[in-house]
């Protein structure tokens, strides 16, 4: 039990007193509260893998039984709207799980920041 | 419509309907009793459990496509399953009717002669059920028995279908798929009972094998993999975490074989949870990694042989037993992700030995009792990365299944050649969470290979060598074949005493099921499904991986049927 109060604590510390972010006009699209916040970038990566996405996309998002995260097809292709909205509402009739129930909108941005983080890395090495 | 056409509409009306009447007539869904599964290794033209017989063997009598004729098999039909993912599945056939379920709770009822739907059933998913399993939402197959044919799904139900119409007879839950209780299993009917275990290890959970009535569905016994308080073994689960054979996993979503003669189930456990961090659970860990004997009328463990005492490498000793009679001894043959196959006597569960399907250096050997000896070196742990351990957690022989002919002694294993490093992490037990225990995994880029080992000694008669590890299932036949295909979709036939490769077939995508052969009329046939997914991180994972080429490697799902062409 201690354990799971743990992870709770942890789960709600790494929400930063989430319901407060500003992510764009009511029914207009959606815009990235912390684009490129080391912070958010941080939370992110604590998330990727408490939550376990990294059971999928693997331990650096760079592809497990998951897709890859961090290639030029994936970085490319969705927004940071797409992104955001696969996380919260999944894909149905696949593996990618709605995870609305897990995760505030606030720590779902951290994760698409911590998404795109690595894809930039990873074009800075060339990779 | 005008009136002069209407008696002109009519008649063509009367006739489609005749010939309606007539196709429809061909289509017998044959009861299929107790007395025909007790004797499917005999019934040469159909396929109706999993393994094809009791005993798990994947081999077929049929002869009329051997080593002289393959080359001229080519597809007759294929079927879409309309649905992409993990089509790990085997299909049945029985009297000229295929059954083949599909990834995402499918299964679909197919004229096996035409390749016509008959009938198809969907049993809706929760959008959330993919978080809870590890390993994609595939389905390994169903079981026949009397006028139903019964499969479980990835949320744990497992439903029985009237085989004429596809409508539900019974419809069960077993468990709270919300905690990562789940099914990918194919059941077996025996004496009545339709047996399945549950999935669920990467997370914590205590896990089970299962009989239910096969008429209606009601629990007959359950069998936790794991022994609870007071029973045999309960003590093999450390001292240092009072909870850890609650949360301790013991998978068993392989079909199991069954001995009339000495009428025991036999059917494999998988890897502790968590998999890699065995600080807390330090103890042989009983029953993981074992495969158990058990009585079918209550399912109370006879005995049991262990593969893996304590893994701490995920070598989840689920995989399938294969019952032979070798040289008048009743044994076992099962091949383990751990790296080695294994005889075992089955009147009993003593070790006759163990050999190696693949380079192997977590263990130096075996003790005269047959308990492996332990490299320290390579003991996965939270402290230090350990390099180059062989084999990665996938095998040796994954859970893929592998086939014994009896015609030529030898059993045809689906293997590779793939080591890992790996650390080990700290575990964190929330239920419906995973719980690995692992904080790095690095697998070492190697190859796949098919190999030949002597049923009586264990020798290896014959390797072939591909880029990637056979990945399907693998089916011999009468005729000197065997067949098995590769995640890059291709279906090879092999001469069954040499290895030469005599035939392939691109399906179209990965392949992760196992072929049959089946005939009708007459006419032999060998069908295989196609569709890539289920656990591939061993092959790209962090962009590297044990088959690194295999990166973005296309989705499907087909069965694709072939014959001899003969025009």
């Amino acid at each position: 039990m201690k354990r799971i109060l743990f992870a709770l604590f942890c789960l709600i510390a790494l929400s930063g007193g989430a319901g407060n972010v500003d992510t764009g006009p009511a029914g207009g699209p959606l815009v990235d509260p912390f684009p490129g916040d080391p912070q958010a970038i941080e939370n992110g990566a604590k998330l990727f893998k408490r939550v376990s996405c990294h059971g999928c996309h693997g331990g650096n998002a760079r592809g497990g039984t998951g897709p890859d995260l961090t290639d030029d097809e994936w970085l490319r292709a969705p927004g940071d709207e797409m992104i955001f909205n696969v996380i919260k509402n999944g894909r149905p009739g696949t593996m990618m799980s709605p995870f609305r129930d897990d995760l505030t909108d606030e720590q779902i941005w951290y994760l698409v920041n911590y998404i795109r983080d690595l894809g930039r890395k990873r074009k800075a090495e060339g990779g | 419509m005008h009136a002069r056409f209407v008696p002109l509409f009519r008649s063509l009306l009367f006739a489609v309907s005749i010939f309606s009447v007539s196709a429809q007539a061909e289509i017998v869904h044959t009861p299929v009793t107790d007395a025909m599964l007790l004797d499917a290794a005999k019934s040469a033209d159909n396929w109706i459990m999993v393994g094809r017989d009791y005993a798990g063997t994947r081999f077929s009598p049929l002869t009329k496509i051997n080593t002289g004729n393959v080359k001229k098999l080519v597809p007759v039909w294929s079927f879409s399953f309309g649905t992409l993912d993990a089509q790990n599945t085997t299909p049945l056939i029985v009297d000229g009717v295929m059954y083949v379920t599909a990834a995402h709770a499918k299964i679909f009822a197919v004229d096996a002669k035409t390749g016509t739907q008959l009938w198809q059933y969907s049993h809706p998913l929760p959008d959330e059920v993919g978080k809870f399993m590890c390993c994609d939402l595939g389905n390994r197959g169903a079981a026949l028995y009397k006028d139903k044919v019964i499969f479980a799904t990835p949320d744990s139900h497992v439903i029985a279908l009237d085989r004429a119409t596809g409508k539900e007879s019974w419809k069960v839950s077993l468990a709270d798929w919300k905690k990562a209780y789940t099914m990918t299993v194919a059941p077996i009917v025996v004496k009545g009972k339709v047996i399945v275990g549950m999935s669920g290890a990467e997370y914590p959970t205590r896990l089970w094998i299962e009989a239910l009535d096969a008429e209606t569905g009601t629990q007959a016994w359950r069998t936790y993999t794991i022994p609870g308080p007071g029973e045999p073994g309960f003590d093999t689960w450390g001292i240092t975490d009072a909870d850890a054979w609650k949360f301790g996993g013991g998978s068993a979503w392989i079909t199991g074989s069954y001995d009339a003669e000495l009428d025991t189930i036999y059917w494999g456990v998988g890897n502790p949870n968590p998999d890699w961090d065995g600080s807390n659970r330090k103890g042989d860990n009983l029953y993981t990694n074992a495969t158990l004997a058990l009585n079918p009328d209550t399912g109370v463990i006879k005995f049991y042989y262990q593969y893996t005492p304590w893994d701490v490498w995920d070598y989840d000793g689920n995989n399938e037993p294969i019952l032979a009679d070798v040289n008048g001894k009743k044994v076992w043959l099962h091949g383990d992700r751990n790296g080695f196959l294994y005889k075992i006597d089955r009147t009993n569960g003593k070790f006759v030995w163990g050999k190696e399907i693949s380079k192997v250096n977590w263990a130096t050997g075996f003790t005269p009792e047959g308990r492996p000896i332990v490299n320290p070196e390579k003991v996965v742990n939270n402290e230090k990365k350990v390099m180059d351990v062989c084999p990665a957690s996938e095998g040796g022989k994954w859970w893929n299944p592998m086939s014994y002919s009896p015609a030529t002694k030898m059993v045809y294993v689906p293997s590779r050649e793939i080591c890992a490093h790996l650390k080990g992490g700290a575990s964190e037990r929330v239920e419906g969470k995973y719980n690995l225990g692992l904080e790095e995994a690095e697998w070492i880029k190697g190859y796949g290979q098919l190999v030949a080992m002597d049923a009586e000694t264990g020798e290896k008669k014959w390797t072939v060598k591909a880029p990637s590890p056979f990945t399907s299932g693998v089916l011999t036949t009468a005729g000197g074949l065997v067949f098995a295909g590769t995640p890059e979709g291709i279906f090879f036939a092999y001469d069954a005493k040499t290895g030469k490769e005599l035939w392939s077939y691109q399906t179209g995508s990965g392949m992760v099921g196992s072929p049959v052969a089946f005939a009708i009329e007459g006419k032999q046939y060998i069908a295989v499904p196609s569709g890539w997914g289920g656990w591939t991180g061993w092959a790209t994972w962090g962009g590297k991986g044990g088959a690194p080429h295999l990166k973005d490697n296309r989705k499907g799902g087909y069965v694709t049927v072939f014959a001899l062409f003969d025009k």
